[in-house]
């Protein structure tokens, strides 16, 4: 290996290592909480709702889940563990390493992406084995979710960077990213909301996350495959730029 | 002092530095300063002075507003600052270890951020933890430490990677007698073994027995730099203490002062 891949997969290997450490909390915790989810609404709720677009209720709610178990877990952790190496001062023994900005940035990233990755695939699994999920359309699926949990990586690593406290990192997630999940219709179809609620929900970007998602699994939609693709690439390279603006200038993590 | 290495760069070379903070603060105002290859330099100063901001841009942790740094003739503030960033260890004032991590881990992982194999990576981590006396903590979590324990972490994480410029910061700050006798004795083995030092400390009789050149910083400028002796007398006085207190304008408080006075007394 090369002094580069050296410091890029030690990097890596650390922000594995954080969350590996407290899995009780970083990859327990979220499994609970999508189990939670699905005898909800899949158990309790489910049996008592008709099929959505002739789809089992359960079965349509479950690709939104694996969705926002991605999403949360890679938001999550990078925004916690880049605010808490610059409250430890940590950061600066990384900082001060000959690492790029290029090099810090794509460990920070893949760290929450990998935690993402592990809590939606047991998921996935353990979804298959209950309920039959099916996979209608991988080629959509797998760029779909690999696309999502990069994005919200690298929104977790946007807000870390950001972040002067744990307040700011809390009302992120609280008050912008969950609602905006939880209205994008991972547990209902946009289709059957009044207006102007059906309009309002075409401005939630997260939306078309979950169609893709959606699509991906049962190959129902309600947008554009397409452009959806087309517009999360570009959302998800656009954010990239901007961190990697943000290291090279060292924005808040260089005095 | 041990010889100098390879090539003529010096191992530290600073030009007209100038920081200033987003909040208006000057904290270097046109630093210019030169150590040689295999010196032990002492940087003092008052608190505020600017030793901590001149570390930080030194080692990528604050932007320069102005000049230039190389470190043995590599650009430490651009873009290419690799090569400078490897030959730099630095061991920080404040403990900022890991709290995640393990004794042996942090200094694996340090190690791992500067490229070092893995097999070089553990055969230095266990030099390292027996000669810093880690040995029996390397699997506990950093933040479970003694103060002391601590101190001697952060030392030898700074020179896992074998820097050529080891930057302490007030290494000994807060240590007891016998750690603090224990690190010294580090440092010098390894400046006579060739690693350039550069050391900011508060104990001015350290600095006097271990450094073979000093400067003097204040309100972010250099005022005097030399000898002991240099230092000493360009400020008039008999030592670099009284250097000191010339510098932060406390020439009442030198001991022949009071000594003086005592003998006027009795």
């Amino acid at each position: 290996m090369s002094a580069a891949q050296i410091r890029f997969a030690t990097l890596w290997r650390r922000e594995v290592n954080r969350f590996m450490k407290i899995k009780k909390q970083t990859l327990g915790a979220p499994l609970l909480e999508t189990f939670l989810y699905i005898s909800v609404f899949g158990a309790a709720l489910g049996t008592r709702i008709d099929k959505l677009h002739g789809i089992d209720y359960i079965v349509f709610v479950v690709p939104g889940l694996i969705m926002m178990a991605w999403s949360t877990n890679a938001f999550t952790n990078n925004s916690s563990s880049i605010l808490q190496q610059k409250f430890q001062g940590a950061i600066q023994d990384q900082l001060s390493s000959p690492a790029s900005p290029l090099e810090l940035l794509l460990a920070f990233s893949l760290g929450g992406f990998m935690r993402g990755l592990i809590v939606a695939v047991i998921t996935f699994v353990a979804s298959v084995i209950l309920i039959d999920l099916p996979v209608d359309h991988v080629l959509v699926l797998i760029p779909a979710l690999f696309l999502v949990g990069f994005f919200f990586s690298q929104l977790g690593v946007l807000i870390g960077v950001r972040a002067e406290q744990f307040d700011d990192v809390a009302f992120a997630q609280t008050f912008v990213l969950t609602p905006l999940i939880f209205l994008g219709g991972v547990f209902y179809s946009a289709t059957l909301l009044p207006q102007p609620w059906e309009t309002i929900t075409h401005f939630n970007p997260i939306y078309y996350m979950i169609n893709l998602v959606r699509y991906g699994f049962v190959g129902y939609t309600e947008v554009s495959i397409p452009l959806s693709l087309a517009a999360l690439t570009a959302a998800t390279v656009a954010l990239f730029l901007v961190n990697l603006r943000l290291f090279s200038r060292g924005y808040k993590l260089r005095s | 002092m041990s010889d100098p290495a390879p090539g003529n760069d010096p191992a530290l070379h600073i030009v007209d530095l100038e920081k200033r903070y987003p909040t208006g603060v000057e904290a270097l105002r046109g630093v210019s300063l030169d150590i040689e290859p295999g010196q032990l330099f002492g940087l003092l100063g008052p608190n505020g002075a600017g030793k901590s901001t001149l570390i930080h841009c030194t080692t990528g942790l604050a932007q320069p507003t102005g000049g230039s740094i190389q470190v043995f003739g590599h650009d430490a503030t651009t873009g290419s600052y690799a090569e400078a960033r490897q030959a730099v260890g630095l061991a920080p004032q404040e403990p900022n270890l890991d709290w995640f991590l393990t004794v042996a881990e942090t200094l694996d992982y340090h190690a791992g951020y500067f490229g070092m194999p893995k097999r070089e990576r553990r055969e230095r981590t266990e030099e390292l933890l027996e000669t810093f006396s880690l040995t029996e903590k390397r699997d506990e979590r950093t933040r479970t430490l003694s103060g002391g324990m601590k101190r001697r972490l952060i030392l030898a994480r700074a020179v896992m990677h074998k820097p050529r410029l080891l930057i302490l910061d007030e290494p000994t700050a807060g240590v007891d007698v016998e750690l603090r006798l224990e690190l010294w004795h580090y440092v010098q083995r390894i400046n006579e073994e060739g690693t350039t030092i550069l050391l900011t400390t508060h104990y001015l009789e350290e600095a006097e027995q271990l450094c073979d050149r000093i400067a003097f910083i204040t309100e972010g400028q250099i005022v005097a730099e030399g000898t002991n002796e240099e230092v000493a007398e360009r400020f008039g006085v008999a030592n670099l203490e009284d250097a000191y207190l010339a510098l932060v304008g406390r020439k009442e408080l030198s001991r022949s002062h009071i000594e003086l006075g005592d003998e006027v007394a009795s």
